[in-house]
């Protein structure tokens, strides 16, 4: 039994090989993509909105509420990274109905980079708002003595947010195909609805962590910062 | 369950291109065209107030002309009123004044008719009463009308010969003045009794058709007549006493 898509190999790109978590995770930035440049490209303000956009519309804002809940004002930076995290963990573990998708977030591999980036961009984003030495200074609180052990708190953050979705997103998978095996016609139905369910919220959750480290390390925003922010 | 570090590395830049492509297709044209229509509708929420508020001015500009223009029509009301009614009077007044004017005119035309009835009814009173008066005296006495007023005015004349003498001067001219031709034998007569009274005076005769019938002696300044003007008045009063009375009765038949 395969556990991982890493370990599968889908084609060839001049001679390199490329494995089923890297290819559908193109599939699901293809996906995404082609989907927003479709409804954005004739996107004027004369034009009216239609049906496509306002759902766009409601699904951004939406992200964009939520992280100026957890942040404390608006941030569009931060909605960039925190957003496209919730897509694509949400878009790669809806896609778990199609029959022959194997979604990205059930490899480690996935959820490792996802946490490495989530790990970069904590300092990033801090060293951004506060400064460098503001940033290293929250290392050191509430006293130096608490370096190392803030030190490894930021380490296990990426590492939780990284097991934790592939253990969610891996056993969902594991257990529809183990069901499958041996009642094919029933529980697999109720599998997939469960894996649905607990895909969206593991990608609810990746990404109000993701925004919560983040929001951690930077300082408290206003309005004013949201001009600065925006690029 | 193992790492494929090699993976995790392009899963890593996908991440970051997904990124790219997601802020260049999906948030920045949604927040931009979010925000461009929060703007616009706060741009038109804004139009909106001032044009209500233009609106509002223009209503309290038009209710204040609208007042203005009541005021002025009660007002050009009033005036024309007034004014018809200055021309009504006007009109009333010269109405009047034309209908007191007709009625003077009226009353002038009757008054003329009147005296012209009345004269008519004077000299024909007098030409029936000289020709009854002719009539009965041929008949009853065998004399003449001009020889009985030739006798009267010789009578009326006997007893005032001295002031007439003192009047008439050292003229000594007597001119007897009658309507009709007097008959050459009245004339002889008239001569003969004025040369009598007084004597050494040329007697004259001249007619005038103006003159009521009878004679007028005239010497000098003095001046003697006897005319049936007094009899005619008297027919004159005794017709229009009958014509009144005959009135009086037709009134009073009418009232009953």
């Amino acid at each position: 039994m395969n556990l991982s898509p890493d370990q599968t190999i889908i084609l060839h790109l001049w001679g390199v090989p490329i494995n089923a978590t890297i290819f559908y995770t193109w599939v699901v930035m293809a996906l995404l993509t082609v989907v927003s440049m479709l409804i954005t490209h004739n996107l004027r303000p004369d034009v009216p909105p239609n049906r496509w956009r306002t759902t766009l519309e409601v699904i951004v804002q939406g992200i964009q509420g939520q992280i100026e809940e957890i942040a404390q004002g608006p941030s569009r930076r931060l909605l960039y990274f925190s957003g496209t995290l919730f897509l694509f963990v949400a878009m790669s573990n809806l896609l778990l109905v199609v029959p022959g998708f194997e979604p990205p977030t059930s490899s480690l591999s996935t959820t490792t980079a996802l946490a490495i980036s989530v790990l970069i961009a904590v300092p990033l984003f801090g060293v951004s708002s506060r400064g460098v030495v503001g940033y290293l200074k929250t290392y050191l609180q509430p006293s130096f003595v608490m370096l190392p052990f803030n030190i490894i708190s930021e380490f296990s953050r990426g590492i939780s947010l990284a097991i934790r979705l592939y253990g969610n997103i891996m056993s969902g998978a594991v257990i529809a195909a183990i069901l499958l095996g041996i009642a094919p016609f029933f529980f697999p139905v109720v599998m997939d609805v469960l894996g649905l369910l607990t895909g969206m919220i593991q990608a609810y959750i990746f990404a109000i962590l993701a925004t919560v480290y983040i929001s951690s390390a930077t300082a408290p925003r206003t309005r004013n910062q949201h001009d600065k922010d925006t690029p | 369950m193992s790492i494929d570090w090699i993976t995790v590395a392009a899963q890593i830049a996908n991440f970051l291109v997904l990124v790219w492509l997601l802020k260049r297709f999906l948030y920045r044209p949604i927040l931009d065209g979010i925000d461009a229509r929060e703007a616009e509708i706060t741009a038109r929420m804004q139009e909106a107030a001032q044009q209500k508020a233009e609106a509002a001015a223009v209503e309290a500009e038009y209710q204040q002309k609208l007042r203005a223009l009541h005021v002025a029509q009660s007002e050009m009301q009033e005036k024309v009123r007034k004014e018809a009614e200055a021309q009504r009077d006007a009109l009333l007044a010269e109405a009047q004044q034309r209908m007191e004017h007709e009625h003077e005119n009226w009353q002038a035309h009757l008054d003329d008719e009147a005296r012209k009835y009345a004269a008519r009814l004077h000299a024909a009173g007098a030409d029936a009463l000289l020709s009854l008066t002719r009539k009965a005296l041929s008949d009853l006495a065998d004399e003449t009308l001009e020889a009985r007023m030739a006798h009267q005015l010789v009578r009326k004349i006997r007893p005032m010969t001295e002031e007439l003498r003192r009047a008439a001067g050292q003229a000594g001219a007597a001119t007897i003045t009658s309507r009709d031709p007097l008959p050459p034998k009245v004339q002889e007569t008239l001569t003969a009794d004025l040369t009598a009274l007084f004597p050494g005076t040329s007697v004259g005769f001249e007619t005038d058709t103006e003159q009521a019938p009878g004679l007028v002696l005239r010497m000098g300044g003095a001046q003697v007549a006897w005319s049936i003007d007094s009899y005619i008045d008297g027919l004159d009063a005794l017709i229009s006493d009958q014509l009144a009375r005959g009135a009086d009765l037709k009134v009073q038949g009418n009232g009953h």
